[in-house]
């Protein structure tokens, strides 16, 4: 059962810097956008849009999930959808109620 | 006894071939994982999952057994329809402390921390669980929550329910409160770290030859489970420190005085415990399919419906949660989404209800204790299963909520399936776990009594539940009364039931025949090792040729495979033969 | 019982067959560990979700409370302290034990640049009266703005949020101390670097949390 490969992946200063400096440009894409102040559902949108593509690059290159066992990686997906159900199903209550607090 | 088989298989691995032969497990082994280390601070300090396991079920059993001491109290009170001897503000305590101390300190821990963390490595030819020493801190966080519960009896107690609801939760009592509900935190920890180390243990701790399709359905069982206690757990945690914060600081989010919504808290608290009663009773279904199988001496039947259908559980427990709240002003639209999705549990369910009868279908049938633990868990079950669809019907519901009806239903599938599947599982590898045999016609006895008991403590609760009575009351009117006395007679027949356990099982411990390694002839792999087994489970990592319902097999043929790696051939075969007297040193190319 | 010693280096505990597989089961560990985590933040971007959809105007209001410009810096700050913990793992899988250590003292460094920011950023708020719960009292300037009967809530949510992710932070530059210390034993070399890479795996999602608290509270226009 000895298994031969350590082929952990080494991601090269070159890469890390690089994603490192596309997070740096994205936060200051997300100040700005904000700044603009996008009519209601686009300004929330495009924050979440560009939150989302940071997240994907720290998930996928600074923890190594897009060398690393697929597994891993539909763990976090999978947490991810977890969550969106439980808001989603939540909602469907808030979202639909006479009363927004009731009897109170 | 000498080995039976000179059979040698190979098994086909990646990436090399494993040349493998068998052996059989000593009778009396001298060197077990009981004389290993010796004293208390060997046992305090141990990583061995088996002792954790161990420990864990001390641990579980004390608490049933003072949750079970109130739950005598409660229904002795309840005799007459006023006061009886007991006052009502105690009263509201004790069903409190009962119910949070059976759900959180019994049953969640129950099969998978202490049977679970002995069996499971067993059942993978695994020499311990992932990260032994995560487990022996998550017995410690388990500990060290049940001291903030009864830090919380000294402030003031807590009388809220085991639900904890807002506003009421927030606004009385506070000491108490924001003690225990630190002490549910604390707790969900320790269920956590449980379900994160068995996950990882069965993706990467499996013996060589265990495929996914090869697993013993109790380790699906408690995959599943842990699924659940890791998605579910953490929204618990964040509920409950909200909940203490609302107490602690008046942050507002659940209190309608302070603006909030108490009907959030009922979606997180149940986002939570509904996947718990889940995290209760999957595991039991994992424990019925073993013993059914090895009582049946048949091949399960059915066994990618009854491994798969524990996941559809897992997912399927996500989506129904609002079936608790249908009279807690929800949106009409969530309650009857909630209402048809609850249907939809039934499914998994009952496709697990029918392999298993399928499997005792012309099996050879065994009556020994962990059997008739089955049968039990199988009728009773039932009738909670289906009580529980017809509170998901929203119209019904609306009538029988609260009421005693859904207190019998909960009995019925948390008493009647997982204590009933824990007590099938306790006895079935109890001479597994300390090598030694109890008293069978006794055991016998104490099943009979607890399922009289149990049916003459609940059926009547369902009747009166229908006709009215609400739960958690300290008093009821008077047409009540006959239901309420036969209901606690029938709770003094389940004390005495287990009360006979208590003492054959110290019997067994003490005076209890050897039992061998294989009492049952099962082919389960943690059969394979000695009773009580080595250190280690095995004297060497096995190779597993076999699926582990293989009944159609001779036993002979079933022995645990020893890898024989090409590359220390000879060194091993040394060291394995020391390891057993009985090793078949015969080899022969296949 | 079988000797390993010949083919199991010391790092490897005896249950497990050989390095590669401890290292992936450790792995794993946190991976499953970290699902824990999203959901547990997870209950609180409910709460935040369902207030926001109740409330929008509340948001808007109240987030002009919070101060953009230093919650953009406290985001360049983590982001910074994520790129050294990878410059870190990579150092010790390079077996460059100087840089291994340098990159943790930044890591740890950055880490308390962001807790300095966040304290004087609830000095500030506290000092308004913006307290959470029962502390509740607003300035009469900002009880004027901020009039909105649920306002206590946002701040609470806020509250909330912030303190949790904040306490992951002390607890993710505890165990960086932690194995800076162990860095400088040696303890870490390419073929066993595993709490490093564990370690740093928890610190990313410190980082990816933070990632979605800047623009849901500090962002609102
Ligand atoms: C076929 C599957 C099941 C269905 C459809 C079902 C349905 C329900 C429903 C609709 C309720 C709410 C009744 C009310 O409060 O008005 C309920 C309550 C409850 N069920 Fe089930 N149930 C099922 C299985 C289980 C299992 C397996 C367990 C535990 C092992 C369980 C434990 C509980 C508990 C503890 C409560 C009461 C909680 C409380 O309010 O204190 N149920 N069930
Ligand atoms: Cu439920």
């Amino acid at each position: 059962m000895m298994s031969e490969h350590h082929g952990h992946h080494i991601a090269s200063a070159k890469q890390l810097w690089g994603i490192g400096i596309a997070l740096l440009i994205l936060t200051v894409l997300t100040v700005t956008v904000a700044g603009l102040g996008l009519p209601s559902p686009f300004d929330i949108l495009t924050a979440m849009a560009i939150a989302l593509t940071k997240a994907f690059l720290v998930a996928a290159f600074f923890m190594g999930l897009y060398w690393d066992t697929k597994f891993n990686s539909m763990l976090l997906i999978g947490a991810l959808a977890f969550f969106i159900l439980m808001v989603s199903i939540t909602l469907l209550d808030t979202l639909y109620r006479d009363d927004i607090v009731p009897s109170f | 006894m000498a080995s039976l088989s000179k059979a040698v298989n190979t098994v086909q691995m990646t990436p090399k071939k494993l040349k493998v032969k068998r052996f059989v497990p000593l009778e009396n082994p001298t060197n077990t994982y009981l004389t290993d280390e010796k004293g208390i601070w060997a046992w305090l300090t141990t990583v061995d999952h088996k002792k954790i396991g161990l420990m864990y079920l001390g641990a579980v059993a004390f608490f049933f057994a003072l949750a079970g001491f109130l739950a005598i109290a409660l229904r002795t009170e309840l005799w007459t329809p006023a006061k009886t001897f007991i006052e009502a503000d105690t009263y509201n305590q004790l069903f409190t402390l009962h119910g949070a101390m059976m759900v959180f300190f019994v049953l969640v821990p129950s099969i998978p921390a202490a049977l679970g963390n002995f069996i499971l490595p067993m059942q993978l030819g695994a020499k311990d669980v992932a990260f032994p020493r995560l487990n022996l801190a998550s017995f410690y966080i388990y500990a060290f929550g049940a001291i903030f519960t009864f830090l919380s009896l000294a402030n003031n107690g807590f009388d809220t329910g085991w639900t904890f609801y807002t506003p009421y939760s927030s606004d009385t009592n506070s000491a108490g409160i924001i003690w225990v509900t630190l002490g549910v935190f604390i707790l969900g920890f320790s269920s956590i770290l449980t379900g994160t180390n068995f996950i990882t243990t069965i993706h990467k701790l499996r013996a060589p030859g265990i495929s996914w399709d090869r697993l013993p359905l109790n380790v699906w069982a408690l995959y599943a489970t842990s699924i659940i206690q890791v998605l579910a757990t953490p929204v618990l945690a964040i509920t409950i420190l909200l909940l203490a914060m609302e107490n602690i600081l008046d942050i507002g989010i659940f209190d309608p005085a302070l603006g909030g919504d108490p009907v959030l808290y009922q979606h997180f608290f149940w986002f939570y415990s509904h996947p718990a009663v889940y995290i209760m009773i999957v595991p039991g279904f994992g424990i019925i399919s073993e013993v059914i199988t090895t009582f049946s001496k048949k091949t399960i039947f059915g066994y990618w419906a009854i491994a798969l259908s524990s996941l559809a559980i897992a997912f399927i427990g996500f989506l129904v949660w609002g079936h608790h709240m249908f009279t807690s002003g929800q949106s009409a639209v969530a309650t009857t989404i909630f209402s048809f999705l609850t249907f939809l549990v039934g499914i998994p369910t009952g496709i697990k209800i029918f392999n298993w009868v399928a499997t005792l279908y012309r099996g050879s049938i065994l009556m020994k204790t962990p059997m008739i633990y089955v049968f039990i868990f199988i009728f009773l079950f039932s009738i909670g299963g289906f009580t529980g669809i017809m509170l998901g019907a929203l119209s019904v519901d609306i009538h029988l909520h609260d009421t005693y009806y859904v207190v019998a239903h909960f009995h019925y599938v948390m008493m009647g399936g997982t204590l009933i599947a824990l007590l099938a599982g306790l006895h079935y590898w109890w001479p597994k776990m300390t090598g030694k045999m109890y008293n069978e016609p006794l055991a016998k006895f104490a099943a009979v009594l607890i399922f009289v008991g149990f049916n003459v403590t609940f059926l009547p609760q369902f009747i009166m539940g229908a006709q009215g009575m609400p739960r958690r009351y300290y008093n009821y009117i008077d047409q009540f009364t006959p239901f309420h006395q036969t209901s606690t007679i029938g709770s003094y027949i389940l004390a005495v039931g287990f009360l006979v356990i208590l003492f054959y099982l110290a019997h067994s411990l003490i005076k209890g025949q050897k039992a061998g390694p294989n009492p049952w002839n099962s082919r389960g792999l943690e059969w394979q090792s000695t009773s009580p087994p080595d250190f280690h489970n095995f004297s060497h990592t096995p190779v597993v040729i076999h699926g582990p319902y293989d009944y159609h097999q001779p036993m002979e043929e079933f022995q645990l495979g020893l890898a024989v790696d090409h590359e220390y051939g000879d060194e091993q075969d040394e060291v394995a033969a020391e390891a057993h007297a009985s090793l078949d040193t015969e080899t022969t190319e296949a | 019982m079988a000797n390993h010693s010949a083919t199991h280096p010391k790092h490897v505990h005896h249950h497990f067959v050989d390095s590669n597989q401890q290292f992936e089961s450790a792995k794993l560990g946190m991976w499953v560990f970290l699902v824990n985590e999203i959901l547990f933040f997870g209950g609180l971007f409910c709460a935040y979700i369902v207030f926001r959809a109740w409330y929008p105007e509340l948001f808007t209001q109240a987030a002009l409370e919070l101060n953009t410009f230093w919650g953009a810096v406290n985001t360049v700050v983590l982001i910074g302290s994520s790129l050294t913990v990878a410059m870190a793992i990579r150092s010790a899988q390079n077996n460059q034990k100087r840089g291994l250590e340098i990159n943790l003292l930044i890591t740890i460094l950055l880490a308390c640049v962001f807790l300095v920011i966040k304290y004087f950023e609830y000095e500030h708020k506290l000092h308004l009266g913006i307290a959470p719960g029962s502390f509740w009292n607003p300035t009469p300037e900002i009880a004027a703005v901020l009039d909105h009967p649920k306002a206590n809530i946002f701040f609470g949510i806020y509250y909330m949020m912030t303190a949790v992710h904040g306490l992951h932070v002390i607890i993710g530059i505890a165990l960086m101390i932690w194995l800076y210390l162990r860095a400088r034993k040696g303890h870490f070399n390419s073929e066993y670097y595993t709490p490093v890479e564990i370690t740093g795996l928890y610190w990313h999602l410190v980082d990816l949390i933070w990632i979605f608290l800047f623009p849901l509270l500090y962002l609102i226009e």
